[in-house]
Formats: C-alpha cells, structure tokens, sequence
C-alpha cells in the first residue's frame, strides 16, 4: 500500500514570487519561511503530492462544483498572474483517477477535470517548494469562496477518506500540501486603508495556530462554522483546505510553524506524519 | 441589476488581455457587446468606475477588485479600496 510520507500547510500569496526575485525587504523571511516547508517536502521523498487548494474563480465559474480532482497528464499556470514564472506542472493523473474512484466508492461525490490550468494558489507555493523538481500533483479543489461552502465537518471527513484512498493505493510515497489562509479579506470592506488585502480576524488566526500546536483538529472542525469562516474575510473558507490535509492523518502539533500575522496565515510541516 | 452579468466580466478580465484591451479603447461599447448583457445601471456605474454601488448591490467583492488590479474604467486598487470602504462603513469599523 502506498504511504503516507509528509503533510503540509502553505499560503499562497500571489506576489510572494516578486517580492523574492526583486530582493523587497520581506524577501529573506518568505524565502525562509517557504524553505523549511521546501527542505521538508524534500526530505521524505515523495512520489506524488496531493495538493489541496481553493480555486480562486479562475477554474471555475460558471459551474461552481464542491469537490473536483484534476486528472489531466499536466496542466500550466499561474493561469491569473503572468508575473508569476509560468511552468507546465506535471499531474499523477493515475493517482488522481484512483482518489476520484475511491471516494465516489465512499460516498464523495467528487468530479474531474480532464483539462485545466493552475492558478496563483498552486503555481506560487510550487515555486518555492519545488523550484526545480517536476514532482507529480493530484490537484484537489474544494470551494472555498462561493457560499454555500462545504462544513467543516464534511471536509473533516473528506480528508479521512483521502487518507483511505492513500492506504489502499497500490504503492508509492504520497505527500499531501493544504494551500491557504486562516484570515484574508481581498478587495472588499475589511481591507487595510493602503491595501488591497486585510486581516479582518487576527484573533481566529491566533486561536488556529494554538489549536494547530495542540493538535486539537476535532475543536478546528467544531470552531470552523459558516460564520466564523465569514468573520475570517472572504477568503476565509480556505481553513477548509487546511483541516481536509490535517484530517489525513492523526496531527501531532508540527515540526515547525512559522507565522505572519500581519497575512493571517502560516507555513506548517508534519514530516511522517 | 443581474449581478451575475459584471461578476462576470470582472472573472473575465483576469483571463483575456483582449477584452482589457477593448475595455480600455472603447469601455461603453465593450460594455454593450457583452453577453450575458449587462443592465443600463450596471453600465453607468461601471463607467464611472462605482464599485461601491456595485458592491452593495451583491457583485462579488473579490471579483470586483480584478478591474482595479488590471487598471480599468479608471479604477485602481487605492482607488477600489476607497470606494469599497466607503460604501461599508459599518464592516471597516468592525476590522482591526
């Protein structure tokens, strides 16, 4: 049976790219920050990594599903920021056709794209944590912004049975990567007066990263209602992603959890989890 | 108002340089060619650039923000970012 080798939580600032090439002054923190998340994903050597993020309505638009697994042979991105260095991304896509088989099995009702390409959510993480390493993706989108979003709860669950179509995998060694914030407003009210984001919850992002450090998932889930993810800012459904990741294995508190408040998000490492 | 309708010229305008093209050489004709087509108050107030208006009506707030980030019908983030503010004071106060 495949295992389970490394979990991981990111964010996935779309100008973090160009804040590091252009060398601004919170270059060296992002690059630290990312290169532990980096340095870990390398050292349990995965074969694929299943990479869990909230479309941002570029994939999807006019049809809104909930859950959908990529299972193309590749895909191409930042599909919605050209400043980020585009790259073709390869996709496990016998992998990803295994989850999708798996989790309808267990009463997921999962689609599939046959084609797509990858937004800022994937592409930016990807060019810190694997540069240089075409290491093989199964996409998993869960809706994240569009109300009504997914429960907790349901994702909680979601990500037990993921871990179950890991375990019954033939072989190989899986990765897993959940790809958002806790708190972020985008360009409405809750913004900052010289920004275009904002922090409308840094107390949510705090109580996140206590119960990440107590491995407390079951009070994650029960915390997480529709209306503190509405509190957190209107990307605040993107703990979904975070709780379907932890959901896949029984959390220790983490290897290592580094912070930007100021972003409302963290960089977390689970190595053999 | 559709809403439906700017929400999606604004998912748009992320993906196609030449409809941001056509938006910045000609914004009110571009503005009638699309379909689905929009309301002539959501023309009127997206060529003044009323993202505050638009807002309140229910377009999606991060949607919304794209015309800004691509620069067009005048609007720029400092810009979006006042008129969104303005038009809730009520949720401004509630942020830290």
């Amino acid at each position: 049976m495949a295992e389970l080798v490394g979990a991981f939580g990111v964010p996935h600032n779309p100008h973090f790219p160009s804040l590091v090439s252009d060398g601004a002054p919170l270059a060296d923190e992002i690059s630290a920050m990312y290169g532990k998340v980096a340095e870990a994903l390398a050292a349990c050597e995965p074969d694929a990594l299943i990479y869990i993020t909230s479309d941002h309505y570029n994939l999807f638009f006019e049809t809104l599903p909930v859950f959908m697994v990529g299972i193309a042979d590749a895909a191409v991105g930042a599909s919605d920021y050209p400043t980020i260095p585009e790259r073709q991304v390869s996709i496990d896509s016998e992998l990803a056709r295994h989850i999708q088989r798996y989790l309808m099995a267990h009463d997921f009702d999962v689609g599939a794209l046959q084609e797509l390409e990858l937004d800022h959510t994937v592409i930016a993480p990807l060019w810190f944590i694997a540069p240089d390493w075409d290491l093989p993706i199964v996409p998993f989108f869960i809706n994240g912004f569009l109300r009504p979003l997914p429960s907790a709860r349901r994702c909680y669950a979601l990500g037990r049975a993921l871990r179950g179509a890991v375990d019954a995998y033939p072989a190989g060694r899986v990765a897993v990567v959940a790809s958002g914030s806790f708190s972020v407003e985008i360009g409405g009210p809750r913004i900052l007066a010289d920004a275009h984001v904002g922090v409308p919850a840094p107390d949510w992002t705090e109580r996140v990263l206590e119960l990440l450090r107590s491995a407390d998932l079951a009070t994650l889930v029960a915390e997480s209602t529709d209306e503190q993810m509405a509190e957190a800012g209107n990307a605040g459904g993107e703990i979904l992603d975070w709780i379907t990741m932890l959901a896949m294995f029984d959390p220790a508190p983490p290897a290592t959890l580094d912070v930007q408040p100021w972003f409302g998000h963290a960089y977390a490492t689970w190595p053999a989890p | 108002m559709s809403v439906y309708a700017v929400n999606k010229l604004c998912r748009r305008v992320v993906h196609e340089p030449a409809l941001r093209e056509q938006l910045t050489n000609d914004p009110e004709a571009t503005l009638r060619s699309l379909e689905p087509p929009l309301s002539e108050e959501e023309i009127d107030l997206l060529l003044v650039g009323d993202v505050g208006a638009l807002a309140k009506h229910g377009t999606n707030h991060f949607l919304l923000h794209q015309l800004a980030r691509w620069q067009l019908l005048g609007l720029d983030l400092p810009t979006h970012g006042e008129r969104i503010r303005a038009a809730f004071p009520a949720e401004v106060l509630r942020s830290p």
